[in-house]
C-alpha cells in the first residue's frame, strides 16, 4: 500500500479487521475498531481509516456523516488507492455511476493491479453497458487471476455480449478443458454447459449445438431444458422425426403446456386445420384431464364440428361454474360465424334451462337436471357476449336477469360496471364496482378494480381512499403505492389528472412511473456478482437483455404518452402566471366587488394555510416513519431524488425538451407503434425541425401507411415545407425534397386532401382527419367540413361512441372554428344514438378540463358530479 | 466487496410489536439480502493454464491492432465543421455521432442526413 501514512503493526491489524467487518456486514464492530485507531493521538487524521469509517457509516444509513468522513479521509491521503476506492463505492451507492468510475480510475492509478478495484470497475461497466471497457477490465482480471472460475467466465461473457461468438466459445472451451470432470450431479457445471450451448446456438451453428448437447448429455441435469433444446434444434434442422420424439416426451411430462402441443404439431408437419383438430382430439382422449387439447381445437374447427365441440366445452364449464369462460373463448370472436354459433347455442340453453332444466329440450328424459346455477352462468356469459358486440341494451338485460337470479355474486356487478364503461358512462360504471367491492371488502382484486374505475371517473381522492384499505398503515396510500411501484394506479391517476386539467399532478405521476423504470434498471446491479457466482448464466444474459429494452414495456408507453400529450398541451397553451391573472381580474372590477373578492381571497388563503399546516404535520409523521424504517430496513441507501412538485412541473420553460425525454425511449424501443412516430411528429412540428419531421413521417409510413392520423401530419408537413423552404440550408432543402417525394408525388396539400376524402368516404375516422385538414387549409370550407363529420347517420361504416366522442372533442377544441350551433345539433344526434354514453349529456359528467388547471386542490369538479347524480 | 443493505444491532431497541409488523411486511428481505453477501472465490488449478493464457493474450493484441487500423481509416476522411454543425442542429444528436455518420458517408452531408432520417 503506497499510503503516505503507514500504520504500525498493531493499528494495521485493527485496520484489517475493519475491512473484514465491512465485508461481513458487521458494521457496528467495524466502527468500534475504527474508533480504536482514531483515538490514538498520532492517527486521529489517518486518511484510510477515516474513509473506511465513512463507508461503514454509509451502510448504517448515516449518509451525511459518511460523506464528511470519506472526503476528509481522501483529503488527508490523496495518494491512497483505498481512499479513492472508498469514495467510488460511496458514489456508486448513490447511483452516481460516472463519478464512481472516475474514482476507480484514480484508485487504479495508484495501484493498477488491485483485483478488488478492477472487479468493482467491471461491475459498473457492465451496469452502464460499456461493453468494450468491460471486456478490457475482464481481460486484466483474467491475466491477474487465471486460477479463478469467474475470471474466465466473465471474459467469455464480455465477448458473448459483444456478439463475438468465436472468441467467447474459444475461451469457454479452453476453460472447460482445464476443468476436471466433476461429480455426476453438479448443477453449476450443468448450467455452464447449457450456457455454452446457448452461445453456440446464437452463433448460428445448429449442428454443432446439437452435437454439443448430445455429447454432454450425462452432465446436464436440467432435463426439461435439455429436451426442449434438442426438440427445437432438430426442428430447425428439419429432422422432424427426432424432433417430434422429444416433444411427445415433453407433452407427456406436462400435458397442460400449450406450447409443447404447438411445437409437436410443427414437428409432425400437420398443417391442415382438420388434421390439427384430430390431433388434439387424440390427445384429449389420451390425457382426459388436460385442458389444452380441449380448448385448442376450437381455434381450428369449423361449422358443425365447431358446434359440437364448443357445445360440449361450454356445457361443462357452465355446469361447473367457470367465471372466466367468456374471457377464455373471446379470442374466437374474430370469426363471425363462430360468434353466431356460440350465440345460437347460448340462447338455446336459456330456453331449455328455463323450461326443463337441461341444455337442450330434446334431452328431457335422459340423465339428471343441470344445477340451478347453470342458468346464472349462461346469463352471465350472454351479458358479456352482447357487451363485446356493443349491444349495451341486451347486455344490461341479461346481467339484470343474472343479478335477480343470484344477487350476491360479485362478478355480476363487476360485469355490469364494465358494460357501462364500454357504453361510455364511467360514473355509473364505478358505482357498480363500488357495489361489488362492498360485497367482499377483503378481496384485493375487487378493491383494485374498483379504484381503477373510480380513476376512470376522475375520482382520484376516492380511489386513493379505496386503495388505502389495503396499503401499509401509517403512510398515505398514494405514497405507499408509489413505494410499491404500483404503476397501473399511477398511470390511471395521471390520465385522470390530465382529463381534469391538473397538468402538474398528471406530470408528477408520469415522472414517478419513469423513476420506477430507472429503479428497476438500477436493481440489476447486485445480480452482476450474484449470477456469476451462482452460475445462472442463461438467466443472467436474459436479465441483461430484458433491462436493455425495459422501457419498451407497455406500462412505460402509457405513462410516456400521457406525459408527452400534457407537455404538448402546455406548449400550446402555457399556464398563465397566477398573479398576472389576478391583476387583469381586479382591474375591471367595481370597488364593492373588489372588496368581496378580497374577502374571498383572504378566506381562501386562510384555508390554504390550514391545509399546508396539516400537510407539514403529515410530512413530519412521514419522516418519523421513514426514520424508524431506516433503522431496521434494508434500503437505507436509496438516493435522494428531487421532489416532484406539480406546480413546477406544469410551468417548465421547455415543455418540448421535456417531452423529448419521454419520447427517446419510445423511439428506440417502441418503433413498431405508429403512435410513437405521430407523437414525434407533433413535437418536431412545434419545434419546426423539418428533417426530424421527415424522420417521423418516414418511420410512421413504414409502420402503417393507412393510419388516418398520419394524413393530417402529412398535410400539415406539406404546407410547412411550402411556407418555410426558402429559409433552409441548401442541403436540408435537398434532403427534404428528395425524401418527401414519395409522400406527395408532387401534389399540393389541397389536392392530396381531396383525394384522401374520396378514397376514405366510408370511414368516419379518416373523414374526421380529412375534414379537419379541409378547414385548416381553407377556412371558407367550414360548413362543408362540419357537414362531413356531424352527419354521422349515413354512409359511414365505423360509427361508434369512441369516434363520435373524439369528434365532439375536436369540435370543442376549435379544430373547425366557432360552430356552437352545429355542435349542439351534433350532440343531440349522438345522444339519441348512444343513450348510455355520458359524453353527450349536459353539465358535469361530460365536461372537459376545469378552469384554473394545475391547482393543487383535489375538489371542485368531483364533488359537483357526486351531488348532481 | 458487497456493500449496502444493512440490518444489524438496531432492531433490538424496537418494541416487539413493531418488530413483528416489520417482519410481516419485509419477509423476503432476508432472501434479498443474501444476494449481496460476500463470498470468497474458489480457486482452480491446472497445468496448461499458462499456455492458454498467453494464447488469449496474443489473439487480443492482434484484434486490437486491426481495430486501430479501421479507426485510422475512418479518421482519414476529411469533414467540414459547418456540416457537422448543421447535422447537430437539425437532427439534435451528439457531436460524436454526427461526425461519425458524416465520416462513414465520406463527408457527403446530404447522404449522411438521409441516413439519419431513416
Amino acid at each position: 500500500m503506497p499510503s503516505s501514512n503507514p500504520l504500525p503493526p498493531k493499528e494495521n491489524a485493527l485496520f484489517k479487521r475493519i475491512l473484514k467487518c465491512y465485508e461481513q456486514k458487521q458494521y457496528k464492530n467495524g466502527l468500534k475498531f475504527a474508533k480504536q485507531i482514531l483515538s490514538n493521538p498520532k492517527y486521529t487524521e489517518h486518511g484510510e481509516t477515516l474513509a473506511m469509517k465513512g463507508l461503514t457509516l454509509n451502510c448504517l444509513g448515516r449518509k451525511e456523516e459518511a460523506y464528511e468522513h470519506v472526503r476528509r479521509g481522501l483529503r488527508n491521503d490523496l495518494r491512497s488507492h483505498v481512499c479513492w476506492h472508498v469514495y467510488g463505492l460511496l458514489q456508486r451507492s448513490d447511483k452516481k455511476y460516472d463519478e464512481a468510475i472516475k474514482c476507480y480510475r484514480n484508485a487504479l492509478k495508484w495501484e493498477k493491479d488491485n483485483i478488488q478495484i478492477l472487479r468493482d470497475l467491471s461491475l459498473l461497466q457492465i451496469q452502464m453497458r460499456d461493453l468494450e471497457g468491460y471486456k478490457d477490465t475482464r481481460y486484466q482480471l483474467l491475466m491477474l487471476r487465471p486460477t479463478q472460475r469467474a475470471s474466465w467466465i466473465g471474459y467469455a461473457m464480455s465477448f458473448h455480449l459483444l456478439e463475438d461468438y468465436k472468441n467467447a466459445l474459444n475461451i469457454l472451451e479452453t476453460f472447460l478443458d482445464q476443468q476436471q470432470k466433476g461429480s455426476n450431479f453438479d448443477y453449476e457445471h450443468s448450467e455452464l454447459l447449457l450456457y455454452q450451448n446457448l452461445v453456440i446456438q446464437e452463433s448460428g451453428d445448429l449442428d454443432e449445438a446439437l452435437h454439443h448437447l448430445e455429447t454432454n448429455q450425462n452432465q446436464i441435469v436440467d432435463k426439461l431444458t435439455f429436451k426442449d433444446n434438442l426438440g427445437q434444434l432438430h426442428l430447425k434442422l428439419k429432422q422432424f422425426d427426432r424432433s417430434s420424439k422429444y416433444f411427445k416426451e415433453l407433452v407427456r411430462r406436462n400435458p397442460e403446456n400449450t406450447d409443447c402441443y404447438k411445437k409437436l404439431i410443427q414437428a409432425m408437419q400437420i398443417t391442415e386445420p382438420k388434421d390439427i383438430v384430430n390431433f388434439y382430439l387424440y390427445y384429449a382422449k389420451k390425457y382426459p384431464r388436460a385442458s389444452p387439447p380441449k380448448r385448442l381445437p376450437l381455434n381450428y374447427a369449423e361449422g358443425d364440428q365447431f358446434k359440437t365441440l364448443v357445445d360440449a366445452y361450454m356445457r361443462k364449464a357452465l355446469s361447473k361454474g367457470v367465471p372466466p369462460l367468456f374471457v377464455d373463448l373471446s379470442s374466437l370472436y374474430n370469426d363471425k360465424s363462430k360468434v353466431e354459433i356460440i350465440e345460437a347455442l347460448l340462447l338455446q340453453y336459456v330456453e331449455a334451462l328455463k323450461k326443463v332444466g337441461k341444455y337442450s329440450e330434446s334431452e328431457v328424459n335422459n340423465g339428471p337436471k343441470e344445477p340451478a346455477s347453470a342458468l346464472l352462468w349462461v346469463y352471465f356469459y350472454l351479458a358479456q357476449h352482447y357487451d363485446y358486440l356493443n349491444d349495451s341494451n341486451k347486455a344490461l338485460n341479461y346481467i339484470d336477469d343474472a343479478i335477480e337470479h343470484t344477487p350476491t355474486l360479485i362478478e355480476l356487478f363487476v360485469t355490469k360496471g364494465r358494460i357501462y364503461k364500454h357504453a361510455g358512462d364511467p360514473q355509473k360504471a364505478y358505482r357498480w364496482l363500488e357495489e361489488a367491492q362492498a360485497l367482499d371488502t377483503a378481496d384485493r382484486y375487487i378493491n383494485s378494480k374498483c379504484a381503477k374505475y373510480m380513476l376512470r371517473a376522475d375520482l382520484v381522492k376516492e380511489a386513493e381512499e379505496t386503495c388505502a384499505k389495503f396499503t401499509r398503515e401509517g403512510v398515505s396510500a398514494m405514497e405507499n403505492l408509489n413505494e410499491m411501484q404500483c404503476m397501473w394506479f399511477q398511470t390511471e391517476c395521471a390520465l385522470a389528472f390530465q382529463r381534469l386539467g391538473k397538468y402538474g399532478e398528471a406530470l408528477k405521476k408520469c415522472h414517478e412511473v419513469d423513476r420506477h423504470f430507472s429503479e428497476i434498471i438500477e436493481d440489476q446491479f447486485d445480480f452482476h456478482t450474484y449470477c456469476m457466482r451462482k452460475m445462472t448464466l442463461r438467466s443472467y444474459v436474459g436479465l441483461l437483455r430484458l433491462e436493455d429494452v425495459l422501457r419498451g414495456h407497455p406500462f412505460y408507453f402509457k405513462a410516456a404518452r400521457c406525459a408527452i400529450e400534457v407537455y404538448l398541451h402546455l406548449f400550446d397553451e402555457p399556464l398563465k402566471d397566477e398573479s398576472a391573472e389576478q391583476d387583469i381580474l381586479t382591474e375591471n372590477l367595481a370597488p364593492s366587488e373588489l372588496k368581496k373578492l378580497r374577502n374571498k381571497q383572504r378566506k381562501a388563503k386562510k384555508k390554504a394555510e390550514q391545509e399546508s399546516a396539516q400537510q407539514r404535520e403529515a410530512q413530519v409523521k412521514r419522516d418519523q416513519h421513514h426514520k424508524s424504517r431506516q433503522q431496521g430496513d434494508v434500503e437505507a441507501d436509496a438516493p435522494q431524488l428531487d421532489e416532484l412538485i406539480p406546480d413546477k412541473l406544469a410551468r417548465v420553460e421547455d415543455p418540448l425538451e421535456q417531452a423529448i425525454k419521454f419520447l427517446y425511449p419510445l423511439q428506440r424501443l417502441s418503433q413498431n407503434s405508429i403512435e410513437t412516430h405521430l407523437m414525434a411528429f407533433e413535437v418536431y412540428y412545434r419545434k419546426k425541425k423539418g428533417l426530424l419531421m421527415v424522420q417521423s413521417l418516414k418511420r410512421a409510413l413504414k409502420v402503417d401507411s393507412k393510419h388516418p392520423k398520419l394524413h393530417s401530419c402529412l398535410i400539415r408537413f406539406n404546407r410547412f415545407v411550402a411556407e418555410n423552404k426558402s429559409t433552409w440550408d441548401p442541403s436540408v432543402q435537398q434532403v427534404v425534397a428528395k425524401e418527401s417525394q414519395p409522400f406527395f408525388n408532387g401534389k399540393d396539400a389541397k389536392t392530396l386532401n381531396k383525394e384522401f376524402l374520396t378514397d376514405h368516404a366510408t370511414s368516419l375516422r379518416a373523414t374526421l382527419e380529412g375534414a379537419r385538414m379541409m378547414y385548416h387549409l381553407d377556412e371558407k370550407c367550414q360548413s362543408q367540413a362540419l357537414n362531413l363529420v356531424t352527419n354521422i347517420d349515413n354512409k359511414y361504416q365505423d360509427v361508434n361512441n369512441e369516434i363520435c366522442t373524439e369528434i365532439l372533442r375536436s369540435l370543442k377544441r376549435g379544430d373547425f372554428g366557432s360552430c356552437d350551433g352545429e355542435t349542439e345539433e351534433y350532440v343531440q344526434r349522438c345522444q339519441e344514438r348512444f343513450p348510455f354514453s355520458a359524453a353527450y349529456r349536459p353539465p358535469c359528467a361530460a365536461d372537459g378540463p376545469i378552469s384554473g388547471g394545475g391547482s393543487n386542490h383535489a375538489s371542485g369538479n368531483e364533488e359537483n358530479c357526486n351531488n348532481s347524480n | 466487496m458487497a456493500d449496502e443493505e444493512v440490518v444489524n444491532g438496531t432492531e433490538e431497541d424496537l418494541p416487539e410489536k413493531l418488530q413483528k409488523k416489520i417482519a410481516k411486511y419485509d419477509s423476503g428481505a432476508a432472501d434479498l439480502e443474501r444476494v449481496t453477501d460476500y463470498a470468497e472465490e474458489t480457486e482452480i488449478t491446472t497445468q496448461d493454464m499458462a499456455n492458454a493464457i498467453s494464447a488469449i493474450g496474443d489473439r487480443r493484441n492482434k484484434e486490437a491492432l486491426e481495430k486501430q487500423a479501421r479507426e485510422k481509416e475512418l479518421m482519414k476522411v476529411s469533414i467540414k465543421k459547418e456540416d457537422v454543425d448543421l447535422i447537430v442542429q437539425e437532427m439534435e444528436i451528439s457531436r460524436t455521432l454526427a461526425e461519425r455518420t458524416l465520416r462513414e458517408y465520406h463527408g457527403n452531408v446530404v447522404n449522411a442526413l438521409i441516413e439519419l432520417t431513416n
